[in-house]
């Protein structure tokens, strides 16, 4: 269970510096994804999941994280991507919602931690037909690249 | 003053005398003239009264007020208990509930004067009470003198200061109560009074003041005031520092006896007694604290308060430090045991860590006493109501259980005594003719029973008509009627349990709302108990409650199936068999064994699991036989692991829709295993 420093960035600085927001980004595919680093509680490496019967398929199980049982989700399957690959980068993010509690999100990889200012993301327009568009609240731009930032209750919300 | 930090031991001091109250009148009803009963309930009534008026609650105050002063009628004798008194009286504890439930919600009691009530309590007292109003012109002077002077024995102890007072006393100091009154002359009473204060707090320590010294600051009170003091000196010493003061009437004091009835034998007399009072006192004291040991009323346990949420906190620890020593364990068999040395301090530590889970259980548990304290008062009321005659008889209300289990055990058991009373018991005629008593008993019983504690709700009623109930359910839509011909006579008493069922004819505001048995199954089911119900038509039902003694760490067996664990409550689980693949028949195409001349279904844990079995279908069965009320099952499990104490953690919100799974537990190498919910099962 080691939890790793991301790139390591001292927070707090970047914090003083900037007011922005700021997000870690995340490798889903080929895909960047930015996290919200406020709902972010814990990065841990991979580890055994323990199945939970009859729930849903995105729903891979729960780990025990320092004494407590947290239900891990797959990102990808819940965005409807090819199922997981565990390699090394693999790693579970936990986040910490308001509605939802503590739950743990499996990502490809973890990247850097980004600060976005305002102008800097763009809010997109709500496409009702793709389904991976709903978990994205703005697309940021940081040194040329486009990051999807996700929204991350509708990613916790249960499939219907 | 600043009273919020004592709003927690008012509401929990009012509610105990407030319960306190409830079962002494309840008592008071049957035995008018039991003096040590009126005793006991003025002076409830009289600490709340205090406890109010302290805290600033107006209301409350004027109506425990003149509660008070009808008790002390009663006390008096020159009042006689009535029915319609005590009706009134328990008007007035209702209304009382209603104040502190105020208060809790919103630190305010509210704004009901309940000045009807307030004036039937007059009523009483003017119709009782004549005679009385004489007494004390009659004799005014020494009636006057001799009782007010020493007020101080009037004084309530609170749980805190008797223990303190307590604590003085076998650390052998004095404990003094003393009666200050001031000249009616005398114009900054506040000051003088203030000057008394001092100058008794550079001789003794003031554990008690009456009234408050914040009252007695702002000149709230009349001519006298009372203290009891803890100290080293003398009583007359201490009385001595008082009379220096100018401009004080009279100083009266003794040794103070806390527990002692309030007519002590000896009359101390103001000054000159006070003397002999210091002489006499090392002897006194030995023989009353004999009697406080040996005396009727059963001395109150010696308790302190915890926060719930610092239990928790230690429950967490102990749970922790459980789940180190499962790790201990697990390591020490890995690696083959090196060394009797290791082994031996591991069963140490087992030992250790079972003992403080035991101990830190024991402090969250309570007596159900606080609960069902109040069901004989309701019983009453709802005779009255129902216009039957009723008598509850409980028995075990010492068993104890886990503090969240009692808190929310209440209303389950109230709807089923409702139940009992309202369509159990038949009315007073119809018993008459079926040659009953007239009177319907109703019991409540509850015991412990290995991890269980049973609680049994009963009544001589009139049974569970089957029949009725089929005819209602189909009725109702809740079967059809083909169904109904094919249900066992138990599958229809469990049709009571169906949402939005009720067989009462006409809806009473005592039960037959719809909602209730299935409210009432529910909630039991959420703190993992379970409720069945047998009934004889014509001689009453039996409705059976069982809960877990604790909710946070059990005995499991665990077990391994596809290569995954999962831990089973041991409390269901009978037996483990083992059973040849032949042995298995087929019944309704369900897979049954013959055990032991009873015919148990099987279930194959891999399928409800949705995992594969590990073991080839011509292997061996292991079945774990378990039980849920009277219901056998077998549950199919491809290997057992051993016993183990887990700690149960919940699976959160996010993941709980999952019924066979009650929770989650960590194992002793970090693993997740999950617990399996046998009764979802069956």
């Amino acid at each position: 269970m080691d939890e790793l420093k991301v790139s390591g960035i001292n927070i707090s600085e970047l914090k003083a510096e900037y007011d922005a927001v700021q997000y870690i980004v995340i490798k889903l595919g080929n895909e960047q994804y930015g996290i919200d680093i406020k709902f972010v509680d814990n990065i841990v490496r991979m580890q055994h999941i323990t199945r939970v019967p009859k729930v849903a398929d995105y729903l891979k199980g729960v780990i025990n994280l320092r004494g407590e049982v947290i239900p891990v989700m797959s990102l990808r399957i819940k965005m409807e991507l090819p199922a997981d690959e565990y390699t090394k980068a693999t790693r579970i993010i936990i986040l910490k919602l308001e509605q939802h509690g503590t739950i743990g999100v499996i990502v490809d990889e973890v990247k850097e931690v980004v600060a976005l200012d305002e102008e800097e993301i763009e809010k997109v327009s709500y496409d009702g037909k793709d389904d991976r568009t709903n978990f994205v609240s703005a697309v940021g731009k940081h040194e040329g690249e486009l990051i999807s930032l996700l929204d991350l209750n509708a990613v916790a919300m249960e499939n219907k | 003053m600043d009273v919020n930090q004592y709003l927690e031991i008012f509401l929990d001091e009012t509610k105990e005398h407030l319960e306190n109250l409830n079962a002494q009148i309840l008592i008071l009803e049957q035995e008018p003239e039991n003096a040590d009963t009126i005793n006991e309930i003025f002076r409830a009534a009289h600490s709340l009264k205090g406890m109010a008026g302290t805290m600033g609650y107006k209301r409350m105050q004027a109506l425990t007020h003149d509660m008070e002063n009808v008790f002390s009628e009663i006390r008096n004798g020159t009042m006689k208990v009535k029915s319609n008194l005590i009706d009134t009286l328990f008007q007035c504890l209702d209304a009382l509930e209603e104040y502190t439930s105020n208060i809790q919600e919103t630190a305010d009691e509210g704004t009901n004067d309940n000045q009807q009530l307030i004036d039937q309590l007059n009523q009483f007292l003017k119709a009782g009470g004549a005679v009385e109003e004489k007494k004390p012109v009659e004799a005014p002077k020494e009636a006057a003198e001799d009782v007010s002077i020493e007020k101080w024995k009037d004084i309530k102890l609170g749980e805190s200061e008797r223990v303190v007072l307590s604590a003085a006393k076998t650390q052998g100091k004095n404990v003094y109560g003393l009666t200050v009154v001031v000249q009616e002359s005398c114009l900054l009473k506040a000051a003088r009074a203030f000057l008394v204060y001092k100058a008794v707090e550079e001789k003794a320590e003031i554990i008690v003041c009456n009234p408050p010294a914040q009252d007695i600051e702002d000149e709230r009170f009349d001519l006298d005031f009372s203290l009891l003091v803890v100290s080293d000196c003398s009583l007359e010493e201490i009385l001595q520092v008082t009379r220096n003061v100018s401009e004080i009437d009279k100083v009266a004091g003794a040794v103070y006896e806390f527990e002692a009835v309030p007519e002590g034998e000896k009359n101390v007399e103001q000054q000159s007694s006070a003397k002999t009072a210091v002489a006499t006192q090392p002897q006194s004291a030995a023989p009353k604290a004999n009697d406080k040991k040996t005396g009727g009323k059963p001395v109150a346990n010696r308790t302190v308060r915890v926060d719930i949420e610092k239990l928790d906190v230690l429950m967490n620890l102990v749970s922790e430090l459980i789940i180190a020593k499962n790790s201990l364990v697990s390591a020490s068999s890995s690696e083959g045991g090196s060394g009797t040395g290791f082994k031996e301090q591991i069963e140490y530590l087992e030992s250790v860590t079972t003992n403080l889970h035991e101990s830190v259980m024991k402090v969250r548990m309570v007596p159900i006493e606080s609960v069902v304290s109040k069901f004989p008062r309701m019983i009453r009321d709802l005779s009255k109501k129902l216009d039957k005659k009723m008598e509850l008889y409980m028995s075990g209300e010492e068993t104890e259980l886990d503090r969240t289990v009692v808190d929310e055990i209440g209303d389950p058991l109230m709807h089923l005594l409702r139940n009992a009373a309202d369509h159990g018991l038949e009315s007073s005629e119809v018993r008459l003719q079926r040659g009953k008593p007239e009177v319907g008993s109703i019991f409540l019983d509850a015991y412990q029973d290995g991890n269980n504690v049973v609680i049994e709700v009963r009544d001589d009623g009139n049974g569970i008509d089957v029949e009725a109930v089929k005819n209602k359910a189909i009725e109702r839509g809740v079967i059809t009627p083909e169904q109904g011909d094919n249900m066992s006579e138990k599958d229809i008493i469990n049709l009571l349990f169906h949402a939005g069922f009720s067989t009462a004819k006409q809806i009473s505001d005592v039960s037959g709302r719809g909602v209730g048995l299935d409210v009432v199954k529910a909630k039991i089911e959420s703190l993992s108990g379970e409720v069945e119900v047998k009934s004889q038509l014509g001689e009453g039902s039996t409705w059976i409650v069982r809960l877990p003694l604790t909710l946070a760490i059990i005995q499991a067996l665990m077990v391994i199936v596809g290569g995954e664990k999962y831990a089973i409550s041991l409390g269901g689980i009978q037996t483990i068999e083992d059973i040849s693949p032949s042995e298995i028949k087929l019944v309704q195409n369900r897979e049954v064994i013959h055990l032991r001349g009873s015919v148990i279904p099987l279930i194959r844990l891999s399928k409800e699991l949705d995992i594969e079995s590990c073991k080839s279908p011509e292997d061996n069965l292991v079945v774990v036989i378990v039980k849920k009320g009277e219901k056998l099952a077998g549950l199919v499990i491809d290997e057992l692991m051993g016993q183990q104490e887990i700690v149960i953690k919940s699976l959160g919100k996010y993941i709980s829709k999952c019924k066979i799974i009650s929770g989650a537990t960590i194992l002793g190498d970090g693993e997740v295993a999950l617990i399996l919910d046998a009764n979802a099962l069956i």
